[in-house]
């Protein structure tokens, strides 16, 4: 849609075909751009349809009315829209009970369906206590609503999600990953439902808890679970994303409930992932990536030939984006004991991950259209999977993070990571101190 | 409003950000008839996008036999967002329409 509004703003009239489904997707698009009343056309053509004669009938019972879109006069409102009503409600929105509380937020859509801890003037203000930014600071306007990121209404978010104040620089980083990266909103709202996957570095991980060893991404640590969460809810609330009116994912992703982990330093042979991206190691951060799609399976053998072997013959053509190889601490002690460095990993996945000649033969596929937008990969296109580019330089990546254990995985899709140095406030050890020993004590039975 | 078993309220922060208010701007007048009009066919690099413009341009032309028509052909989901480099050329495509019939394949 933007490039529909670019062009009517270039004072030609445009009219714009879209799925019946996407008809909030493309006015939210475009009132972002300041042309809330738009001329779309309707139709019946499924999402990334393959399908002519579908096609064909669809745009055929419609095409009347792009004449008419291209061609009806104006209605006074499309010739000049009426500024909304700012949703830009009061700061106390509301008080009632903890159940009223989660109820009124719930129908508001403020939330991702789960309960929330109520964000009171109290709670947000010791949230606050883990920034020595001013609660007022804008960290960054997110696209497409271009909502202010506050530290205050991170904040609140943070509180709503459970998290602790502690976790305030890593959020305040995230926002800031967010930010940085151009695609981030089209993610989130894409209907490849990626979901953000948030790797913790540096000492903050263990400052505050964050799981790197066994179940690093499954539910019991507070940091894994809240600080996704809270991101989650930052991008529904301040990012203006919200589920089958901006973010058209079809399948939907668990991973947008909270998807952390933070990198097992302590047993990692390579250099940890904030360094390879250029911070010190004494530095804390986190990187954001957007996965589609995560696998695990148990390779054809836990050393580097093995491991190796089941990556290259696992990747399909029909990936959009980063491949992410997910090592344990033993799979990449493997790998550092034989002489492989990540470096070396990346270039031999990229190099050796073709698709075999007779690939889409076999499959019965002949046409010429290519399964992957970014690298071109597809029937009678190029048989690499990987296409390092000016956009996407360096198209796999290795996290290393979880036990001991022989299971491997990936995560695949999305464009390049982006990692944010995290600030901690002047008086962390005291903060930390306060929070730290917030951890799980299980009993033995 | 109700209190909880404990009778406490809860005196909630707003979650949902501000945005500052953004000009607005009408759409651009319409043709009065596509007949021997230039008509620009967008389509983003999503894959139903190209296919749903061959069949209205086929149709365009069956109704107007005198309209012309011009592809752009984006190599992202938004040329005007994503593809700085080819601004130029956007732009100049956009000058010699009179109008634009877009598919974005959602």
């Amino acid at each position: 849609m933007y490039d529909a509004i670019y062009i009517e703003k270039a004072g030609k009239p445009t009219v714009t075909f879209a799925f019946e489904h996407f008809l909030n997707d493309a006015m939210s698009a475009a009132s972002s751009k300041g042309m809330p009343v738009v001329r779309v056309v309707p139709e019946t053509i499924v999402s990334e349809s393959t399908v002519v004669a579908d096609i064909e009938k669809a745009i055929t019972a419609v095409f009347d009315d792009a004449v008419a879109a291209l061609t009806k006069p104006l209605t006074a409102e499309e010739k000049s829209p009426q500024p909304r009503e700012q949703e830009n409600p009061p700061r106390i929105i509301f008080k009632g009970s903890l159940e009223d509380v989660n109820r009124f937020f719930y129908q508001r859509g403020w939330t991702d369906g789960l309960p929330i801890i109520p964000p009171t003037e109290s709670a947000v203000a010791e949230m606050c206590t883990g920034t020595d930014l001013p609660a007022d600071h804008i960290v960054a306007e997110l696209e497409p609503r271009r909502g202010k990121a506050t530290v205050e209404k991170i904040a609140i978010n943070a509180v709503m999600a459970g998290c602790l104040p502690t976790y305030m620089p890593l959020l305040i980083a995230g926002v800031e990953c967010l930010s940085d990266n151009p695609v981030s909103g089209m993610m989130a709202a894409s209907t490849g439902s990626f979901s953000p996957f948030w790797l913790i570095n540096g000492p903050v991980a263990k400052d505050i808890n964050a799981r790197a060893t066994y179940g690093a991404a499954s539910p019991g640590d507070i940091a894994n679970a809240t600080i996704g969460r809270a991101l989650g809810l930052l991008t529904k609330n301040i990012r203006g994303v919200r589920k089958q009116v901006e973010d058209m994912g079809v399948l939907g992703n668990p991973g947008k409930y909270t998807w952390v982990a933070a990198e097992n330093e302590e047993f990692s042979p390579f250099e940890p992932q904030h360094v390879e991206r250029g911070l010190k190691k004494e530095d804390s951060a986190i990187t954001l990536t957007f996965p589609q799609s995560f696998q695990q399976m148990m390779p054809f053998g836990t050393d580097a030939k093995g491991i190796l072997a089941t990556v290259i013959g696992s990747i399909v053509p029909a990936r959009m984006g980063q491949f992410i190889l997910l090592l344990t601490p033993a799979h990449a002690r493997s790998f550092a004991d034989a002489g492989w460095t990540k470096k070396a990993i990346k270039e031999y996945i990229v190099k050796n991950a073709v698709v075999p000649e007779d690939y889409f033969e076999r499959l019965g596929l002949d046409g010429s259209r290519a399964f992957d937008r970014g690298t071109g990969s597809g029937p009678g296109g190029t048989r690499d999977i990987f296409r390092p580019s000016r956009h996407d330089p360096d198209p796999v990546q290795v996290f290393v993070y979880g036990g001991f254990g022989s299971w491997m995985g990936f995560a695949q899709g999305g464009p390049p990571p982006v990692t944010r140095k995290a600030e901690l406030p002047k008086d962390w050890a005291k903060l930390m101190a306060k929070y730290k020993n917030i951890v799980p004590n299980y009993i033995r039975y | 409003m109700s209190a909880d078993n404990a009778g406490i309220l809860y005196e909630m922060l707003s979650p949902w950000s501000e945005a500052d208010p953004i000009p607005l701007q009408g759409l651009s007048p319409r043709l009065d008839d596509l007949a021997g009009k230039k008509i620009g066919l967008l389509c983003n690099n999503k894959r139903a996008a190209p296919v749903i413009l061959d069949v209205a341009e086929r149709l365009l032309k069956e109704k107007y036999p005198t309209a012309e028509t011009s592809y752009f052909h984006a190599r992202t989901f938004s040329v005007s967002s994503l593809e700085r480099d080819r601004k130029d050329e956007f732009d100049d495509w956009i000058k010699g329409l009179d109008a634009v019939i877009a598919s974005v394949g959602d």
